[in-house]
């Protein structure tokens, strides 16, 4: 009767994929719970922007005034200069004592300026804020729309402040990822197991043809792969109603964006089962399908969206590393460089 | 070392006209360049218990897994119950229990569920034969697979290969049970015969197709050396016999028929019979005995006592 083996399947693996499940349900139900505090300090961070103030010239070319709030411990300032909000490859503008800066605006094109106080007795630096020559959008809500993160994002408007882009981008890229490599770590294991373990001379010692076999293990992976996206909404829905914020989603959407991975995972399995039979050795399977699973989130925008948070962490290398925004530092070097 | 020619391998066994379950005709199974098995033909006949006895490497495993479609064959072709083993693999399985050199268990599920498990992928729903195999040779089915001794396992495939009642029985090198549960598995080996069940069996080891088999096929090094009844066998090699006296004695009282070698060592008469051991046990016990010992001959011996022959046949052909 088809469905013994799938069923023997989940039946001796049940507890493995119950530990998955609860990691499943704890993060997905956790990364919404997490957003009022995510906000609060991205909103903080977004405070230093007003803490700049740059006075442009009513006519073409006159001064540009740039000044600062002074900060308390710190012995002088440093003033970056770039036409792009992310500044990789910024050029001083200022250094000293003074909380102000006055220069000729000889340029056509926008420009940034990222102000930092050095604080006392050491050689770090605090930013006050970034502002630029044109007013409008806040320069941190746009690095958030930099055309350096659309092609992450699929082009669309994101926003971090909002909790449907915060779950776009912590949830989805990093759930996907997470999901997709234990699909191919179980749909691997799945074939090689039986291959390492002799297990196949015996299952085949019954009237099961080969065809049989890989039909009931790749549905095993299908119920597999439709009990984590069921705990994923599930835990999902849970975290989004903890924090009221379950309006601002349509239940389809949630669903829909889920259930809609399951052709990717199931991809990923007939990937995974594939090379074990191929390679007939577990390491190697996995090693070629963990590379399939990277590969897929490189080649699929939308999947490819947890680097979006590597570009929020807008990290000043450092001779201490890098460290995020949200306690930013500039080292001696001073170059601000993103991911 | 001379290899046995095609021609100089002998089917004493064919005499009886029967059914034939396997038939192997010039398998081939290459592993790269190095040989597998070569040019193998073989048959075994409905109803016996045929032993299929070699050293390790010598093919037997790779015969069996051929035959279960296990291994893609270089060359020759396998029917079994008249059918091919590739094209038809499904169906012989349907008709064939197996019991595999090495395998492994399905982990952390009691022994019952797995047995169960097994008897549902060959469409059988009764338990009967399964529990009374398991009381037969003492396994306890609620034990769970991964707390298994090497021995119990044994008994698990053992159980596995022959619950679902089949009418063809391959076992992989069955041997590795205690004593006394070794001697019951024979005997449900010869049960399983008389109810008219085809049994193919490898082995290393000559006592146990002695204990057991109707016929031996012997492979050295992926090429058939003999296939043999094993009465015949068992006159060709002879038992060593090993007594120690408590007096002295005169060898010449032991020169029967059948009785090719005698020695004496140390007080020890040392004999190679191969018929008339009733006459040799009568002449030995007119003695004392401090202590006998009736010995089957390794598998080396045996095959030494083979090339010897061999050689001489092919000096007779020249």
């Amino acid at each position: 009767m088809f469905g013994r083996i799938a069923f023997m399947e989940l039946k001796t693996g049940w507890k493995g994929l119950l530990i998955f499940g609860l990691l499943v349900l704890v993060i997905s139900a956790g990364i919404p719970l997490i957003f009022p505090t995510y906000r609060n300090s991205l909103i903080e961070e977004l405070e230093g922007a007003s803490k700049v103030h740059l006075e442009l010239p009513n006519e073409q070319g006159g001064m540009i005034t740039l000044s600062w709030e002074p900060v308390e411990t710190a012995t002088s300032y440093t003033v970056l200069e770039d036409n792009r909000s992310y500044m990789v490859t910024p050029k001083f503008k200022y250094m000293g004592n003074e909380t102000s800066i006055t220069f000729e605006k000889d340029f056509e094109e926008k420009r940034y300026y990222a102000v930092m106080a050095v604080l006392n007795g050491t050689s770090d630096s605090m930013l006050i804020g970034i502002t630029a020559t044109e007013k409008g959008e806040d320069p941190f809500q746009e690095l958030l729309k930099n055309p350096a993160y659309a092609g992450f994002t699929g082009g669309r408007n994101i926003s971090m402040l909002e909790v449907k882009g915060f779950v776009a981008l912590e949830y989805y890229g990093w759930s996907w990822m997470l999901t997709g490599l234990f699909i191919a770590y179980l749909s691997v294991s799945l074939i090689a197991s039986d291959l390492e373990n002799k297990r196949m001379d015996v299952m085949f010692s019954a009237p099961v043809s080969r065809r049989r076999y890989l039909m009931e293990k790749f549905t095993a992976m299908s119920f597999i792969a439709l009990f984590i996206v069921l705990v994923e909404i599930t835990g999902l829905t849970w975290g989004l109603a903890s924090i009221n914020a379950l309006n601002e989603f349509s239940a389809n959407a949630v669903f829909l964006s889920l259930i809609g991975s399951l052709p990717f995972l199931m991809i990923i399995a007939a990937v995974g089962m594939a090379t074990a039979i191929f390679f007939q050795k577990a390491r190697t399977g996995m090693g070629i399908t963990f590379a399939f699973v990277f590969a897929e989130f490189f080649l699929i925008p939308s999947a490819a969206s947890p680097r979006v948070l590597n570009g929020l962490k807008l990290s000043v290398s450092s001779n201490t590393g890098t460290t995020s925004l949200s306690s930013l530092t500039i080292c001696s070097k001073q170059e601000i460089s993103l991911f | 070392m001379s290899k046995p020619k095609q021609g100089s391998v002998r089917e004493r066994g064919d005499t009886i006209s029967q059914e034939k379950v396997i038939e192997i005709r010039n398998l081939t199974k290459m592993y790269g360049n190095h040989v597998g098995v070569k040019d193998l033909n073989l048959t075994v006949d409905k109803g016996e218990i045929m032993g299929f006895l070699g050293p390790n490497g010598a093919g037997k495993t790779t015969t069996i897994r051929s035959c279960l479609a296990l291994l893609a064959k270089t060359a020759g072709e396998i029917t079994i119950f008249g059918l091919d083993s590739h094209r038809d693999a499904v169906a012989i399985r349907k008709k064939t229990g197996y019991l595999p050199g090495d395998f492994g268990l399905i982990p952390s599920v009691k022994v019952r569920s797995y047995l169960k498990y097994l008897l549902s992928l060959h469409g059988c729903s009764s338990t009967k034969k399964m529990v009374s195999l398991a009381e037969r040779l003492q396994l306890d089915l609620d034990r769970k697979t991964n707390e298994l001794s090497k021995g119990n396992k044994l008994k698990v495939g053992i159980v596995q290969s022959l619950m679902t009642d089949e009418d063809l029985i391959i076992l992989d090198e069955p041997s590795g049970l205690d004593p006394l549960m070794q001697q019951e598995f024979y005997r449900i080996l010869r049960e399983e015969k008389k109810h008219g069940k085809t049994v193919f069996m490898s082995s290393h080891n000559l006592a146990e197709v002695e204990s057991v088999c109707d016929r031996v096929a012997i492979i050295r090094k992926g090429q058939l050396v003999v296939v043999e009844d094993i009465q015949v066998l068992q006159e060709k090699t002879g038992k060593m016999l090993e007594v120690e006296f408590r007096d002295p004695f005169n060898i010449d009282e032991f020169k029967f028929k059948g009785v090719s070698s005698i020695h004496q060592d140390n007080g020890r008469l040392i004999l190679t019979i191969h018929e008339n051991l009733d006459n040799v046990i009568k002449a030995v016990s007119n003695h004392q005995i401090l202590n006998m010992n009736l010995k089957t001959y390794s598998l080396e011996q045996l095959f030494l006592k083979y090339y010897a022959e061999e050689e001489v046949d092919e000096r007779g052909d020249t």
